[in-house]
């Protein structure tokens, strides 16, 4: 017993000098970083800018008193982002502690020169989350954002990462950014967030990165062309979809909420051609038509009429893509990657170039699985 | 099998042995008022003791010697004195030699009788509540079982309570002990071996086993080291736990106490070994394993699918009780990026007023929880509740709302607290009060490497321990898979094969 304790102890004494792990710290020792952001000053300095908690003005307990504010934002320029980073330090008593960063904000100005270099010690730091999520800032500076009070949490930071959700895409994380932006055949496409005279921050679409050049922001898609761009790129899990049907003479409403797409390559001689299957299922949740969806005739015509305008509009888009920003941004490069490997060594240098020239082909297929509860519209009776 | 205890204690009694033997071999003589004077000087300044004398028929004087107040006078005066005084002695002895054998074969109507000249062995039988009768001109003293000792009744176990099952505990009184033990295993396979330990004390232990199904290697052992004791007096069972034990240093107990019949009797049935103490209701089963700390009595009573669950939430309690304080600190204070954020800001905002660093508000807390509990054990009944209203306001209330303490260590210290109290054996939630406070200690200086130390070294220890032979861990250490059965579920009662081949 007495030997197997000694042997043991010996052992441990040398881990305890390799992994230096006396980095004792109170959380009244921290200053918890809820999100950062980075942007250009007018003078095109790099400024870095953190929103911090005030654990004081936050947690439950010790009810009453002054509460303080619940967080502050701190501005600081530098060289490059660890820099900026340091000059914030030395305004803060606290050590900054980013391991539980939800938020991550790249200011429009940044974006535009190219956010390539300043993202680095973000995802290379040890302490960085990588389940942080990434907004740009469209129109607007991420300390902007991050000043603006959001009415149900106490700073805007948790609000921004429920925001996704709660608009029905799936959480686009950090670290599927990098994969993004490492991968050949896709072009990153970041969720933007701009804030309205009145200080609210507002989701906005998104923002169209281009990862060959410095990850430079190459435009913006609006919210009706966002949604259909994630459906094509498979990260969007609900949407409203609200069509005119010029038969009923007023507009019918689907709540989608079974997504599914199937995109498939093929190489017809030396042109690549992808068909897009875009399927879903819904419900009817308004009905401005004088048709009844509970006849069948009439729901056939609404899908027919629904699936037609939503082909189309999602052929504009991807058209304006193709000619307008020129950026991969649906993925259709790792299909032809995944489907064609050996063809793809060859296709990726100029895949780029070759994005633009492919032939699209959508086909959208919505069922409407539930009319609602109500027949015909009420105002039509 | 394991170390079994070294020998030179052995050496020592059998050395003592011999002594007393030569000491004390004396035998009585025969003339009744030298051996009369010979008890009066060995009991001097014993006002209990009792002398009688009386003739009969004028010619045979008789001495009587007992203990006031355990013996039975009501017996002693139907059965020994009216036969002796009124019919006297038959004319003549005819074919027997003796007065005192005509007695014990002819006139006494008692259960018990014994032909002894020893002075020592009829001392120690009077001070055990026999009646000894010295008869002028013969050098033997009858010795008569008329005890009758005051004994608490049977009644139901303090703090070993069950929801479904024997409500009887034992009781002080080893006989009644046994009684219990024989109703419950009505087999002559239950073997109940007497022996004395204690040079002034004499108590009488009682080695209880079941032929066949024990472990000889075992009960040889027990058997060996109850005899090396060595010592004045046997007050309790936990003295002899002491004795018994190889790993003092152990914090954990390497023997089970129990005051219970049915346990003791599940246990013999398992193949163990109940050891039985005179003046403690405290019996002791030896091997003890790590899990049978963690089962409660009415386990096997219960239907299998409760008791699986059940096991379950003792098991992760445990855990929690052990190391619920020190994974707090090492969370806060080291990992706090492993913490959910609401969670940690909310701790961070509740320790911004807070004085002491999280180590010691921990140890603080720690040290005032076992200290309630004592205090709570030592106070009259009638004043104890007052300590949980005082210790709840004080430590629940008063520290938090005066910043000296922090309301999440109140909590965690609390559910730690409430989660030892979960374990069945109260002798086994020691060592997990006591392993918290070198795992605080380790957490506060290396956060989860340091716990992850203070488990390598629990688990070497446990797996080195070996209670009687038996691995401490085992069936889990070494694998045993159909003794693990009864570890992780406790299987349907169908199911398992009881050989008593669990150890």
């Amino acid at each position: 017993m007495k030997s197997t304790a000694i042997i043991f102890f010996q052992l441990l004494i040398p881990l305890l000098m390799t992994t230096g792990c006396w980095n004792l710290k109170e959380p009244d020792q921290l200053a918890f970083v809820g999100g950062n952001g980075l942007d250009l000053t007018e003078d095109g300095k790099l400024e870095a800018s953190a929103l911090l908690v005030t654990p004081s003005g936050v947690g439950g307990g010790q009810s009453g008193g002054d509460k303080k504010g619940s967080f502050h934002v701190m501005n600081a320029t530098g060289k490059n982002v660890s820099d900026a980073l340091a000059n914030m330090q030395t305004m803060i008593s606290r050590v900054v502690f980013a391991g539980h960063r939800d938020i991550f904000l790249v200011g429009q100005k940044l974006a535009e020169k190219g956010m390539g270099d300043t993202i680095d010690p973000f995802m290379r730091s040890a302490q960085s989350d990588m389940r942080a999520m990434i907004y740009v800032v469209k129109n607007g500076r991420p300390k902007d954002v991050f000043s603006s009070k959001p009415f149900f949490d106490p700073f805007i930071t948790t609000t921004l990462s429920d925001e996704q959700e709660a608009i029905g895409l799936k959480p686009y994380l950090a670290r599927e950014f990098v994969v993004d932006v490492l991968s050949d055949g896709t072009q990153p496409l970041l969720p933007a967030v701009s804030l309205n005279p009145s200080k609210q921050y507002s989701y906005s679409g998104t923002a169209i990165l281009n990862k060959d050049d410095g990850v430079k922001l190459v435009g913006f898609l609006d919210k009706k062309e966002s949604t259909y761009a994630l459906w094509i790129a498979d990260r969007i899990s609900s949407f409203i979809l609200t069509t005119f049907v010029p038969e009923g003479d007023g507009n019918i409403s689907l709540t989608i909420d079974t997504i599914g797409r199937r995109i498939k390559a093929k190489q017809i001689e030396e042109r690549i051609q992808i068909d897009v299957h875009l399927i879903g299922e819904g419900a009817i949740i308004e009905n401005n038509t004088n048709l009844d969806p509970s006849k069948r005739e009439d729901l056939l015509l609404i899908q027919e009429k629904v699936n037609q305008k939503t082909k189309k509009s999602i052929e504009q888009l991807v058209k304006k893509v193709q000619e307008e920003y020129q950026m991969d941004i649906f993925g259709f490069g790792e299909t032809v990657h995944q489907q064609y490997p050996r063809q793809w060594k060859k296709i990726k240098q100029n895949w780029p170039k070759t994005f633009p020239t492919v032939d699209v082909l959508v086909k959208v297929e919505l069922q409407c699985n539930d009319s609602g509860l109500a027949n015909s519209s009420l105002n039509r009776r | 099998m394991g170390q079994f205890a070294k020998s030179d204690g052995r050496k020592k009694l059998n050395t003592n042995d011999s002594k007393s033997t030569e000491n004390n071999s004396q035998t009585i003589g025969k003339s009744i008022l030298e051996n009369e004077q010979m008890f009066k000087s060995l009991f001097l300044h014993s006002s209990d003791i009792m002398y009688r004398e009386i003739t009969i028929h004028d010619q045979t004087k008789l001495l009587m010697i007992y203990v006031d107040g355990m013996v039975n006078t009501d017996m002693i005066i139907s059965n020994i004195l009216e036969p002796l005084m009124y019919k006297g002695l038959p004319q003549g002895l005819g074919s027997i030699e003796s007065v005192i054998e005509m007695f014990e074969q002819e006139r006494f109507s008692v259960l018990q009788t014994k032909k002894v000249s020893n002075i020592e062995e009829i001392s120690d039988h009077i001070l055990k509540g026999n009646l000894a009768i010295l008869v002028d001109g013969e050098h033997f003293a009858l010795l008569a079982d008329v005890k009758k000792i005051e004994t608490r009744s049977i009644s139901e176990s303090a703090i070993e309570p069950v929801l479904r099952g024997s409500r009887e505990s034992f009781t002080e009184n080893l006989r009644t002990n046994t009684t219990m033990m024989r109703r419950i295993l009505a087999t002559p396979k239950l073997k109940i071996e007497s022996l004395k330990i204690g040079k002034l004390t004499k108590t009488d232990v009682a080695v209880v086993y079941i032929e066949g199904i024990v472990a000889p290697p075992v009960l040889n052992e027990v058997l060996k080291r109850l005899k090396c004791i060595q010592t004045n007096g046997i007050l309790e069972s936990g003295i002899i736990e002491q004795y018994l034990e190889e790993a003092p240093f152990s914090p954990f107990p390497q023997i089970l106490n129990s005051e219970r019949p049915d346990v003791a009797a599940a246990s013999l049935l398992e193949g163990r070994v109940a050891i039985l103490t005179n003046g403690t209701p405290f019996s002791l089963i030896v091997p003890m394993t790590f899990w049978s700390g963690l089962q409660a009595p009415d386990d096997y009573h219960q239907r299998f699918l409760f008791v699986a669950m059940i096991r379950w939430v003792r098991y992760i309690f445990t855990i929690l009780s052990v190391f619920l304080p020190c994974i707090y600190i090492a969370l806060t204070n080291f990992h706090p990026e492993m913490v959910p954020p609401e969670l940690m800001l909310n701790i961070a905002s509740l320790r911004e007023s807070a004085p002491f660093p999280t180590v010691i508000e921990v140890l603080l807390m720690e040290f005032m929880f076992e200290g309630l509990q004592e205090a709570g054990l030592r106070l009259p009944k009638q004043i104890g509740p007052l300590v949980s209203i005082v210790g709840a306001l004080v430590i629940g209330e008063a520290a938090v709302s005066a910043g000296i303490i922090s309301a999440p260590v109140v909590i965690v210290v609390a559910t730690g607290g409430i989660a030892s109290f979960i374990i069945p054996r109260y002798s086994f939630s020691f060592p997990l009060r006591m392993l918290r406070f070198p795992l605080i200690i380790l957490s506060g200086i290396l956060g989860i490497f340091g716990i992850a130390i203070g488990i390598s070294a629990i688990l070497i220890h446990l797996l080195h321990l070996q209670s009687f032979g038996t691995p401490y861990l085992s069936p889990v250490a070494p694998l045993k898979m159909r003794g693990l059965k009864d570890v992780l579920l406790r299987w349907p009662q169908k199911m398992v094969k009881k050989e008593g081949d669990q150890l």
